[in-house]
C-alpha cells in the first residue's frame, strides 16, 4: 500500500464484519474491528484495538482488550449494554432508556474513566 | 412434495404450540394435506391443544425406533380428514431421537403432505436441533417483551447459521392499548432489532385460553380475534396478500361503558 505525501501511521490489522451481529454471536480479533451493521443486545465484540460500528451498537463491546488504553469505541448509535476499554468498564445509567437518536459518539478513556462524547473529526 | 416449516422461538410460552395448531387447522380448512409433528419430547402439548390426546397409541419415538410403522402413529384429526398429528412421547426425553432420524422421518412424510409443521420445543439444545434438522423454512414466534425479543434474535442467528435463512416472524399476544401507552414494544421496535420478514401479528385474546382448554383451535372460531389473525396468517402462508389486522380496539358503546366500570 502506498500513501504519498507525508507518511501516515497505519494502525495494525482491522477485521471487517459486513453484517448485523445477532444475540449470542461474538467477534474476537487481535486488532481493530469495524462492523457494517447493528450489534444487537447479547452480541459481543472483543478487539485488541478500536471498535467502529456503522449502525446501532446495543451489545457488549471490549476495546483494547489486551490493555491498550488508547483504544476507542465509535458508533453511529452508541447504545451498548456495557462498554469495556482495556481494564475499565462502564454501563448506561440505571433506569434511563437510552435515546434512540442517530448520533455518532465515541467512547474513550480519560483520567481512568470511560468518557463518551459526540464524535467530531479532529483535524 | 410438501414444504416443511419449523415453528420455533427460543423463549418458552410465547405461543409456538398454539401457532402450530392454529396454522395446521387453518391450512386444513383451506383443503391442504397437513401433518403436524410435535418434537417436544417429554413435555408434549400439541396433542392437548388439538384435543387429540385420548387417541395417542404410538408416538414419534416409537416410529424412529422401529416399534411401529409411520402410518400407525399418525393420528387423523377429528375435524378434518386431511389433517394428521404425529405426537411426541411423554415418557422419554429429547435424547431419544437424533437429527439423522428426524431427517429420515421428514423425508418419509414429504411425499404425502402439502405442509409439514414442526412444533419445536423451547431452548437451543438437542430438542431445537432435532426440530430444525429436516426443515425447509422457519417461523419464529415471539411476544412484545424485551426478554422474548432477545431470545428470538438468538434463535434467528442460530437458524441462519443452520441454513434456514429468511425466517418468518409472528408477533403474538399484542395488547394494543399498552403499545399505545408506550408500555409495550411496538411492531416497529421489534422489527428494528429482529429485521426479518413479518408474517403476521396476533392480538392477546381470552379465546385462546378457552380454545386451548377445550382442544378446539381458535382459528376455527369465527368470533375470535386471534382466530381471525391466524386465518389471515394461513392465507399469507399460501401466498395471498392479506393486510395486517387493525388491532386498535373498536370503541363501541358497550366497550366504553365497560371501561368506565373496569378496574385495572
Amino acid at each position: 500500500m502506498v500513501i504519498s505525501g507525508e507518511s501516515v501511521r497505519l494502525v495494525s490489522d482491522t477485521a471487517l464484519v459486513q453484517r448485523t451481529l445477532r444475540s449470542g454471536q461474538k467477534v474476537s480479533f487481535g486488532g481493530n474491528v469495524v462492523v457494517l451493521g447493528d450489534v444487537n443486545p447479547g452480541a459481543e465484540i472483543i478487539a485488541d484495538g478500536h471498535v467502529v460500528v456503522l449502525g446501532a451498537l446495543r451489545g457488549v463491546v471490549h476495546a483494547g482488550a489486551h490493555g491498550d488504553c488508547s483504544a476507542t469505541v465509535l458508533a453511529s448509535s452508541l447504545l451498548p449494554t456495557q462498554i469495556r476499554i482495556a481494564s475499565y468498564i462502564t454501563r448506561p445509567p440505571d433506569g434511563q432508556p437510552l435515546p434512540e437518536a442517530f448520533c455518532p459518539e465515541v467512547a474513550f478513556l480519560k483520567d481512568g474513566e470511560v468518557v463518551i462524547e459526540k464524535y467530531v473529526i479532529s483535524k | 412434495m410438501g414444504v416443511v416449516y419449523v415453528v420455533t422461538s427460543g423463549k418458552g410460552g410465547v405461543g409456538k404450540t398454539t401457532t402450530t395448531a392454529n396454522l395446521g387447522c387453518g391450512l386444513a380448512r383451506l383443503g391442504k394435506q397437513v401433518v403436524m409433528l410435535d418434537t417436544d419430547i417429554g413435555l408434549r402439548n400439541l396433542d392437548v391443544v388439538l384435543g387429540l390426546e385420548n387417541r395417542i397409541v404410538y408416538d414419534v419415538v416409537d416410529v424412529v425406533q422401529g416399534r411401529c410403522r409411520l402410518k400407525q402413529a399418525l393420528i387423523k384429526d377429528k375435524r378434518f380428514e386431511n389433517m394428521y398429528l404425529l405426537p411426541a412421547a411423554q415418557t422419554k426425553d429429547k435424547t431419544a431421537v437424533s437429527e439423522v432420524q428426524m431427517v429420515e422421518l421428514i423425508e418419509a412424510l414429504k411425499p404425502q403432505f402439502d405442509y409439514i409443521l414442526i412444533d419445536c420445543p423451547a431452548g437451543i439444545e438437542h430438542g431445537f436441533k432435532n426440530a430444525i434438522a429436516g426443515a425447509d423454512r422457519a417461523i419464529v414466534v415471539t411476544v412484545p417483551e424485551v426478554s422474548a425479543v432477545r431470545d428470538a434474535d438468538r434463535i434467528i442467528g442460530l437458524l441462519e447459521a443452520a441454513g434456514l435463512t429468511e425466517p418468518h416472524l409472528i408477533i403474538n399476544r399484542i395488547r394494543t392499548r399498552m403499545v399505545q401507552n408506550g408500555d409495550m414494544m411496538s411492531v416497529e421496535d421489534m422489527l428494528e432489532i429482529l429485521a426479518v420478514d413479518l408474517l403476521g401479528i396476533v392480538p392477546d385474546d381470552d379465546s385462546i385460553v378457552t380454545s386451548t382448554n377445550r382442544g378446539e383451535p381458535a382459528v376455527l372460531d369465527d368470533l375470535s380475534r386471534a382466530g381471525l389473525a391466524y386465518r389471515n396468517i394461513t392465507q399469507r402462508l399460501c401466498g395471498d396478500e392479506v393486510p395486517l389486522l387493525d388491532l386498535s380496539e373498536k370503541d363501541g358503546f358497550l366497550n366504553r361503558l365497560k371501561s368506565l366500570f373496569a378496574t385495572r
